[in-house]
């Protein structure tokens, strides 16, 4: 591997990021599977990095999912896509940061339809305004939360209490990464790094002391194929496709995975305990898994948040020998405790998977 | 009186050019911006299909312009038309008084930077036909250890509208299998693949080279367009093609991949164009006065065109475009350029 | 010629994503369906292009359409920029405009998804709500989403969510003046008439094949012939 050549093509990926200032969208699966993840990245924006990071109760799915399910019209998920920007043009913005990769990749989809066929665009605005009398304006610029995160990931190196190395060997942790397919597969010139090797989780691992490796299924999908996983007579294909990734990257033996997807990191997770509970194969060490995190729990980890506050215990492969070697302190009667201490009891134990 | 002619490119087409044209009498200044002669024909080993030695085919283009002069590095500073004439001032302080220039450009090869999914710069057992020619001459390349299982990926920068490439390079199928044949020559035991979408050997001898590569040296021919190339972790490569007569994918790991990186329009074009105020197309090569009738006249009185230039061409098509430009030069200058009163009536009955 | 084919024009996907094919194999290449079932995106896009209305209404009516997971990763590699992943939606939407997709064992779980993910957006506002996404058809989802399903209000209190809440914030309870003009969004644009017309073609087919709804909707869930399969 030439790593020069990927600075090459990185230089020519560079995409606008505005600094400040943006209208928040979450995700309908980061939200169900990863709640702590979001409130994450609105307590490091807001918070630590002191952004204005703006969400109004009133927007909702873009329906993403379900028109990549080929349950609703293009036109359908156009109009609701309209809604979202009008609701960013009533309270005054024009950047628009959207938590979920499918959204970012059909926004990109939308906006690039319209630009080449201007009378759908039309008749989408006449559809808002039939429907919910509401009127849009497009967003400036449109970006993904891991695209801003990236854009501050130097500011949170300098806030950072740990770097992504291992305390006993002081050796830098390797780190592989997963990009949501609809990121910039579509349009890689709306991704940071392009299409065939993005920057954006690279990037971010560099900055926080960790070492990116390479696996030959890196560009692979996790398998989601919504409709895949969705209907059970179909989940084999989701399940062949992250196996097929972990078989890939095994000998380059990943101490963590970091993914700027929300459906991803819940695959690559939780078909490593299908593989491990069916077959009695683990992919970490002594019969570990390999964490696969969302890029707000791995910032997360840096700037010294509690484990279980980032929610890491949802997660269905244990994170513990991740912040052993990371010399994280946490505490392992806290991992399953509710707020004020409620005791909710635990998971059952998987037969296989540590 | 010797009418000047002003060669612009001192590879295979620009060398021939200058030899005819200096052999009919006229006063020929070669021009060359780099430091060699000879082109890219100077970096290769053997030519398809009979593989002779390169070296032979140049040092038989060199000899025949002896008496012809020569500039390398050297450029185009500024030129401006005269009346019939263009009065070229040269990067190297000279300045020719010219009668007919003819642009003997050439190519560039593909970037394969830009095919990104290959990886050629990123991982470390890609390299591309040039690269391979270069070993074939000194023996040396770091990439090439006893391979075992080789792989040619034709069409890279060729025939890729997502590459900004959409024209076929004509050398690439004929080199691909010249070099397949020649990597088992070098090494008996290795297994080669070629990945193409269309074999295009349409020159003579071609497809014999081709039934050789099959027959005699037992390489593979696989119809389907490598779409990604990635590294295992032993350094071997991954590559993923479509078998499409099988309608399969299919999946490889290979020692060594070699790009035929395609023919681009050489650089110069941008800049030689606006110098001398011709047309470029849509493909980025000079447009000529018409494909058919008129190939080596560019659509500006006194200016030609030979080579690779106007397109993809094979070394001998190239040889006798250059040739055809020469006579068509030899034509220019004594039947219309002569008779000053009636030039611009000529020009406009005959260019 | 072409009847079907005017069809598919008509969407904006198709015009986007079909050129000319020049039949290399890029897309079936790095296709995850592709290595999976038996299935050749390069195939279908010829046919497509073929305008040849007898093998695009086969297509329509057959499970081959269905074995897409819209991943787009076709859409990055192709030399002639086609996407056949675009053309693969187009198809699938014709399939259902007429009434096609009920034909094959994969059309059919529309039935399903459009039951589920709609009524998850107009119910709640997103595609994917918790307490819909249950352990017990999920059993992949591990223990730990056992345990979650059983502390959802606790877990979503600890990790900083909303669940059902007002304001703002994870899974919060979405007004209900929002959810109504996603309603009024379905209605004109022609999503809840395509629900229904989706319902119905599942339920004609359940009275068909003499079972409830129930039983009907337990077996396209889990229906999965080998004959779908690459390997």
């Amino acid at each position: 591997m030439i790593y020069e050549g990927k600075q090459k093509i990185w230089s020519e990926y560079q995409k606008e990021i505005p600094d400040d200032h943006y209208f928040y969208v979450r995700s309908c699966i980061r939200q169900s599977f990863f709640p702590a993840s979001e409130a994450t990245f609105l307590d490091i924006t807001r918070n630590a990095l002191g952004k204005d990071i703006f969400e109004t109760e009133h927007h909702t799915t873009c329906g993403g999912i379900a028109y990549h399910s080929d349950t609703i019209p293009q036109e359908t998920v156009m109009t609701i896509i309209a809604r979202q920007f009008a609701l960013m043009a009533k309270h005054g913005y024009e950047n628009y940061v959207c938590s979920c990769i499918t959204s970012f990749g059909l926004y990109c989809e939308t906006m690039e339809t319209w630009r080449e066929y201007p009378e759908l665009e039309a008749k989408i605005r006449e559809n808002l305004w039939r429907s919910c009398k509401l009127e849009f304006a497009k967003p400036k610029f449109l970006v993904h939360a891991s695209d801003l995160i990236y854009k501050y990931r130097n500011l949170i190196a300098a806030q950072a209490v740990r770097k992504l190395v291992n305390v006993h060997t002081g050796e830098p942790l390797k780190v592989v990464e997963h990009i949501g397919c609809h990121y910039s597969k579509m349009f890689p010139s709306k991704g940071v790094g392009g299409a065939e090797y993005p920057y954006v989780l690279v990037g971010m691992i560099e900055a926080w002391g960790g070492e990116i490796v390479d696996y030959p299924e890196r560009r692979h999908c996790c398998g989601f194929g919504f409709r895949q996983y969705f209907i059970k007579g179909n989940r084999g294909y989701s399940l062949s496709n992250t196996h097929k990734k972990f078989e890939s990257m095994e000998p380059f033996k990943p101490d963590l995975i970091i993914t700027n997807c929300p459906g991803c990191p819940y695959f690559l997770d939780r078909w490593q305990y299908v593989i491990a509970e069916s077959t009695g194969k683990t992919y970490g060490q002594d019969g570990h898994g390999i964490p696969a995190l969302t890029y707000e729990e791995v910032a997360g980890l840096v700037m010294g948040y509690d484990p279980w506050d980032l929610g890491l215990q949802t997660h269905q492969v244990g994170v513990e020998p991740l912040l052993d070697k990371m010399g994280v302190e946490y505490d392992p009667a806290k991992k399953y405790l509710g707020m004020n201490g409620k005791d909710l009891g635990a998971p059952a134990p998987c037969s296989c998977l540590k | 009186m010797k009418n000047n002619i002003l060669i612009i490119g001192g590879g295979p087409a620009g060398l021939e050019a200058s030899a005819q044209l200096q052999r009919m009498g006229y006063n020929v200044i070669l021009i060359e911006r780099s430091a060699k002669l000879g082109g890219h024909l100077a970096q290769w080993d053997r030519l398809f299909p009979d593989r002779v030695p390169a070296d032979e085919v140049l040092g038989g283009l060199l000899r025949a312009t002896e008496g012809v002069k020569c500039f390398t590095d050297t450029d185009i500073r500024a030129i401006n038309r005269l009346d019939k004439s263009y009065n070229v001032r040269l990067t190297n302080g000279i300045t020719v008084l010219s009668d007919a220039v003819l642009v003997a450009s050439g190519f560039d090869l593909f970037n394969a930077v830009r095919k990104e999914e290959y990886g050629y710069g990123i991982y470390n057992q890609v390299m591309t036909n040039a690269d391979l020619e270069a070993y074939f001459k000194t023996g040396e390349d770091k990439r090439i250890e006893n391979p075992r299982k080789i792989g040619f990926v034709h069409c890279v920068g060729s025939r890729d509208e997502k590459s900004g490439c959409r024209s076929c390079s004509k050398v690439c199928c004929a080199t691909a299998v010249k070099q397949a044949i020649e990597m088992k020559q070098a090494f008996p035991q290795a297994e080669v693949f070629c990945f193409y979408m269309d074999l295009r050997l349409f020159g003579r001898h071609y497809e014999d080279l081709y039934l050789e590569a099959q027959k005699e040296y037992g390489v593979r021919f696989i119809r389907g367009r490598v779409a990604e190339v990635s590294e295992n972790y032993d350094g071997t490569l991954l590559v993923k093609a479509e078998d499409t007569v099988a309608s399969k994918p299919l999946k490889i790991t290979l020692d060594l991949l070699v790009l035929m990186a395609g023919m681009r329009p050489s650089a110069s074009v941008k800049e030689l164009g606006e110098h001398l105020g011709m047309m470029v197309e849509e493909d980025g090569y000079f447009a000529v006065r018409s494909g058919i009738a008129a190939g080596q006249r560019s659509p500006q009185p006194g200016i030609f065109l030979a080579g690779a230039a106007t397109g993809p061409k094979t070394l001998p098509e190239t040889l006798a475009d250059a040739r055809a430009a020469a006579m068509e030069i030899d034509r220019y200058l004594t039947e219309i350029f002569p008779d000053a009163k009636n030039y611009k009536q000529l020009v406009k009955e005959r260019w | 010629m072409g009847k079907l084919y005017d069809l598919l024009m008509k969407d904006y996907r198709l015009k986007e994503g079909l050129n000319a094919c020049i039949n290399c194999g890029t897309c079936t290449a790095i296709c995850p369906a592709a290595e999976f079932y038996r299935y050749d995106p390069r195939r279908i896009v010829d046919i497509v292009q073929s305008k040849d209305d007898e093998e695009i209404e086969k297509l329509l009516r057959s499970d081959t359409i269905w074995y897409c997971g819209e991943c787009m990763s076709c859409v990055t590699r192709c030399p002639r920029k086609n996407a056949a992943g675009l053309i693969i939606m187009s198809l699938r939407n014709l399939s259902i405009e007429l009434g096609y997709f009920i034909d094959s064992e994969k059309g059919r779980q529309q039935y399903l998804l459009t039951k589920d993910l709609c009524s998850n957006i107009l119910d709640y506002g997103y595609c994917v709500y918790p307490r819909r996404f249950d352990y017990a058809g999920h059993p992949e989802a591990g223990r730990v989403w056992e345990w979650e399903e059983k502390h959802l209000d606790d877990v979503f209190e600890r990790l900083g969510g909303n669940l059902d809440g007002s304001g703002p914030g994870a899974m919060r309870r979405i007004p209900q003046e929002d959810l109504d003009q996603l309603k009024a969004i379905f209605d004109i644009t022609g999503a809840t008439s395509r629900m229904e017309a989706v319902r119905k073609a599942g339920e004609r087919k359940a009275e068909e094949w003499g079972m409830t709804k129930e039983e009907f909707e337990a077996k396209i869930y889990t229906d999965s012939s080998p004959k779908h399969l690459n390997h």
